[in-house]
């Protein structure tokens, strides 16, 4: 018991060194996200609701309900770059899940069990919200939670866009929208505040705009920003859309980033060919490709991932958020067909003046992947720009052959000097 | 009363003969091509090894992927029920039995009479099995026998991610060729091994005591690791290898 | 000619079977992959709905498209339309199930050139007031595509007169299933899958008057002694195209009375009320039915349901077979192992692909899980 006050002392001290740290100067990442988790861990203690979420469903109500969202997907983000993904994937082959399924899948499952991992497994939620709209996968993983921590799971059941957003579609999203919210009453037992909800809409939206300015920079050449920047920026949109939090921050990284413009200062030193990146970052050789492509002079401007944060802010009514939100959930660019998907990457292409197009074949998530041979087929039919597979897992470090990607990232990287005009590390050359 | 097991496996063949429950002989040949020619002749070697007439044997049970070729016996039974038969007549305690051949790797739990209560099998796949390693001491031009013992001379162990038997070849050439010393490999390969059995046998739940059986069970290299993978001991007998014969012995004695 | 052999002959070529509906019954073909298919929509409109599944060949034209860590049913499917054997359809349906099957859907789409091409967007989950409504909804705008796509006219006299025989189909398989598990010698495993394999492929109003005489005759049969004795096992999974399966079951001691398969009790299971409007009672099938582990009805749906067939039907072991890359199963696996292991009943797994494990290996396990119980 006294131990366990200790903890608990020690705990809010450095959180609140931390909150007066972070009021003095501009919050870095890491602070906030060392708050925010250190909140989610003692909610217990401060009275609040866990909610366990997927990362592409409406945090919104949540946030207004004043409920504490918790994703599991950043969670296996932090596994695999922490590199802890191989041992907490083979735990749970031995509890008898294939390998072929999802590595953060995996890795959550078995975390949940040893609370392993890079901060000792993730809060106990109190509920869990699973938004279909970026995969089947999260409804098979959720089911395995609510089972095995016993709480109601609700389901929000976005029906995949192929072609259309059906008026069938349309008029179920929007009732399971109301079905969410009296779930969320139930579940704490109070009703919810709509001037509050309207309010989280809108720091929702304006954290939106902001991530969408923040990559819009990447415009600009040489780019202040790199995919592996926003792969590291991305985590507040995720985890703290709606809050004045993320909101702030992304405020500081915009004007950050118009320094460097101004400046003209790139996110590397020699920016001679500019790339995009497409699904899931690699999280285990972040820093690894980030060099490799550095060092023949490639920045990977822009990514299909990050931008999934931002990708819908055509559809939201900021004077009608609820309504239009289940639309804007429902278009995603994980929950559309590939040739609409082709189109956005196009579009990327001539926004972002790009060079190459560099696709992740990505072992653990189907639903991205499949389909990106034909993506390429388009792409490089509409565009004519060279494109790279590179075969991996975003988790799954097995999945990573090193010497096979070093090769063919080379042979992309001479394809694209034959294109665009050679450029020699060692000559002064200057635009 | 004498009786026999012939266990034909991919690339062994061995033969057990019990005598009154006691075990007094077994033999150890290759298999080759016909899998039939093999049970025979492993079963007619011991015979004349140990000078018994072929009639003063009772009954004989087969076992192992070639138990159905051979004609003269009086039961084929799968080698999994006869690895667990076996480990139990050794040593009734054995609650779980690791058995890594040429092709396969099984785990199984047997309870307080031997018999089988939930296995694990390899699926296609070449890594965990006797095959990865003689693949990977052929790359590196070391002796399988000597294998084992020369991955406990190991300062720190390669790493080695890669489960593709192919793939790990190529990562073990590289290694190579960044002059990553050799026990160094070699002990990076058997804990690559011990961490594709381990798995398989955490799928069931393996529970002390172990015994680890078939060719693979000689290698001290895989069973060191085994062992630090599972956090259990592992009880290794002088008849890994024939063992599944002897549990074919100890059926034939039950009909 | 005898009704199995007659059935043999059809699956041995299904490809020309379809081509001869269309030439000769001059019916649309229209292919689809899983048992959320609404058939009696297809029918009603006048036209063949036909199962397609994998391939039996090499797979390379698919290659370009489909990552190796998709399924075989999906590549091989690919392959078959890529390399023109599915020519004689004149479309396809895609319901909404896996992420690799609403992948397929677009790479189909965009590198196809049938007539008629559809997704049914169905809801994940079945268990709420809203996505019962949305089923209908759906199943609504289906037959609309349909209507458009092949021209045709859908009453609800056509859909009734469909809705019936399909009743009647699916209530014929469940009796053949009944009298096997009732005396498993008097069919092999191979030919009860062949039958269900059929009668997603053959004309229905064919099929319909054929099934009663095959019933007729397994009744006189005698049961052979043999199979008495064996293990009664089931086996669960999506598809097992492996018709082999079962006799090396078989051979191992063991033989299958039912199952949990969508090319099998989930294709049959559930009648549909003939009375209101037929489309709300086509989507009251699919709410009602056995879920595959893509839909959702409630936590442990599937696990209680292979405990109540357990019982139903003296099962005394259950064979999950995990086509190999099939999210959805592999995530179940663990716990209705689990949820087995309760009951003290016995479990095996098997991953499978378009092609079977060596014989060898598998009647190793095989026997061996049969001498486990």
């Amino acid at each position: 018991m006294v131990t366990k006050l200790k903890v608990i002392l020690t705990l809010c001290f450095v959180k609140i060194k931390k909150i007066m740290l972070a009021v003095k100067k501009k919050k870095s990442m890491k602070e906030i996200m060392t708050v925010y988790y250190m909140e989610a861990k003692t909610a217990k203690l401060s009275g609040k609701k866990v909610a366990w979420i997927t990362s592409g469903g409406p945090v919104e109500p949540l946030i207004a309900m004043d409920i504490i969202p918790v994703y599991p997907e950043n969670h296996g983000a932090m596994i695999g770059a922490s590199k802890m993904g191989v041992d907490l994937c083979e735990k749970a082959e031995e509890m008898g899940y294939s390998r072929d399924l999802c590595s953060y899948a995996r890795s959550d499952i078995s975390c949940a069990t040893v609370n392993g991992g890079p901060i000792g497994g993730l809060p106990k939620p109190d509920m869990l919200i699973c938004c279909n709209n970026i995969c089947g996968t999260v409804l098979k993983w959720y089911e395995i939670q609510a089972r095995y921590y016993e709480v109601p799971l609700f389901i929000l059941d976005t029906p995949f866009c192929h072609t259309e957003y059906s008026e069938e579609a349309k008029k179920y999203v929007r009732r399971q929208i109301e079905e969410y919210i009296a779930f969320l009453e139930e579940v704490c037992g109070r009703k919810m505040n709509y001037e509050k909800m309207d309010k989280v809409g809108r720091l929702s939206v304006e954290g939106q705009r902001l991530w969408q300015a923040v990559l819009d920079t990447a415009t600009n050449s040489p780019s202040p920003i790199t995919a592996f920047d926003a792969f590291f920026h991305l985590a507040l949109i995720v985890t703290l859309r709606g809050t004045r939090i993320a909101v702030d921050y992304y405020k500081n990284l915009l004007e950050e980033m118009y320094q460097k413009v101004d400046k003209g200062i790139g996110a590397i030193p020699n920016e001679h060919y500019r790339l995009l990146w497409d699904n899931l970052p690699i999280w285990y050789r972040l820093r690894w490709l980030s060099n490799k492509f550095a060092d023949y002079g490639a920045s990977l401007v822009a990514d299909t991932y990050t931008t999934a944060w931002c990708g819908t802010l055509k559809y939201i009514d900021v004077d009608n958020f609820l309504d239009s939100m289940a639309e804007a959930y429902s278009r995603i660019y994980l929950n559309i067909g590939i040739d609409e998907m082709a189109k956005n990457v196009i579009e990327m292409i001539d926004k972002y003046n790009v060079d190459g197009f560099v696709i992740h074949s990505n072992r653990s998530c189907k639903p991205y992947s499949l389909g990106q041979y034909d993506i390429q087929k388009i792409v490089q039919r509409e565009r004519d720009i060279p494109c790279l597979v590179i075969e991996a897992d975003m988790v799954d470090e097995r999945n990573f052959s090193e010497s096979q990607i070093a090769t063919r990232i080379e042979a992309f990287m001479e394809m694209i000097k034959e294109q665009k005009g050679s450029w020699s590390r060692n000559s002064n050359y200057t635009e | 009363m004498c009786v026999a097991g012939i266990d034909i496996g991919s690339i062994t063949s061995k033969a057990a003969i019990l005598s009154d429950g006691k075990i007094i002989g077994t033999k150890v040949t290759f298999t080759g091509y016909n899998a039939a020619l093999a049970g025979r002749k492993v079963y007619e070697d011991l015979l004349d090894e140990l000078t018994i007439d072929e009639t003063s044997i009772k009954k004989i049970v087969s076992t192992g992927y070639g138990r159905n070729s051979v004609d003269f016996v009086d039961k084929a039974v799968t080698e999994i029920i006869c690895h667990g038969t076996g480990a139990h007549y050794l040593n009734p305690h054995i609650r779980s039995i690791i058995d890594v051949g040429g092709q396969d790797s099984k785990a199984m739990i047997v309870d307080q009479d031997g018999r089988v209560k939930d296995f694990v099998m390899n699926d296609k796949c070449a890594a965990g099995t006797g095959r990865f390693l003689e693949v990977m001491a052929r790359a590196l031009e070391v002796d399988l026998d000597s294998f084992g013992l020369q991955s406990l001379k190991a300062e720190r162990p390669s790493k080695i991610s890669s489960i593709c038997t192919v793939f790990a070849e190529s990562e073990v050439i590289s290694l190579i060729s960044k002059g990553e010393k050799r026990d160094n490999i070699i002990a990076g390969i058997h804990e690559s091994v011990a961490a594709r059995i381990s798995a398989l046998a955490k799928r069931v739940n393996v529970r002390s005591p172990i015994m680890m059986t078939g060719g693979v069970a000689k290698n001290i290299g895989v069973v060191k690791a085994l062992e630090r993978k599972l956090g259990m001991s592992i009880e290794v007998s002088e008849y890994a290898q024939s063992n599944g014969a002897i549990g074919a012995a100890v059926m034939a004695m039950k009909l | 000619m005898d009704v199995l052999t007659e059935f043999y002959e059809i699956l041995n070529d299904p490809y020309a079977y379809g081509q001869t509906c269309r030439d000769e019954k001059k019916k649309k073909v229209i292919g689809y992959f899983c048992s959320y298919t609404p058939e009696e929509i297809i029918s009603a409109a006048g036209a063949h709905p036909m199962r397609l599944f994998g391939t039996r060949g090499e797979i390379a034209l698919a290659d370009q498209h489909l990552q190796a860590y998709s399924c075989s049913l999906v590549r091989g499917a690919l392959e078959e339309v890529l390399n023109g054997r599915l020519d004689f359809l004149d479309g396809t349906v895609f319901p909404h199930t896996c992420d690799s099957i609403q992948r397929l859907s677009d790479v189909w789409r965009l590198n196809t050139n049938f007539r008629f091409f559809a997704d049914i967007v169905l809801p994940v989950k079945l268990d709420t007031d809203s996505a019962k409504e949305y089923m209908v909804d759906v199943l609504r705008k289906f037959k609309r595509d349909l209507k458009k796509g092949l021209n045709c006219r859908i009453s609800d006299e056509d859909l009734n007169e469909a809705i019936a025989t399909y009743n009647k189909i699916r209530d014929h398989l469940k009796v053949i299933y009944g009298l096997r598990s009732k005396n498993p010698g008097i069919i092999t495993g191979g030919d009860v899958y062949s039958i269900v394999k059929v009668s997603m492929i053959m004309d229905r109003n064919d099929l319909v008057k054929k099934l009663p005489e095959l019933i007729e005759n397994l009744k006189t049969r005698n049961v052979s002694e043999d199979r008495r004795d064996r293990k009664r096992v089931a086996l669960v999974g999506s598809i097992c195209d492996q018709p082999d399966i079962y006799s090396i079951i078989e051979k191992s001691g063991g033989v299958v009375v039912w199952d949990d398969l969508c090319t099998g009790s989930r294709y049959f299971e559930g009648i549909i009320e003939i009375d209101g409007d037929p489309i709300v009672s086509i989507a009251k099938r699919y709410i009602e039915r056995q879920i595959c582990p893509a839909k959702h009805v409630s936590l442990t749906a599937r696990g209680d349901h292979l405990v109540a067939m357990a019982n139903e039907h003296d099962i005394q072991g259950f064979i999950f077979l995990l086509l190999k890359f099939c999210e959805p199963h592999a995530f179940d696996y663990p716990y209705m192992k689990e949820y087995l292991e309760k009951e003290n009943i016995p479990s095996m797994l098997l991953e499978i692909e378009d092609q079977l494990p060596a014989e060898g290996q598998l009647l190793t396990r095989f026997e061996t899980f049969m001498h486990m119980f």
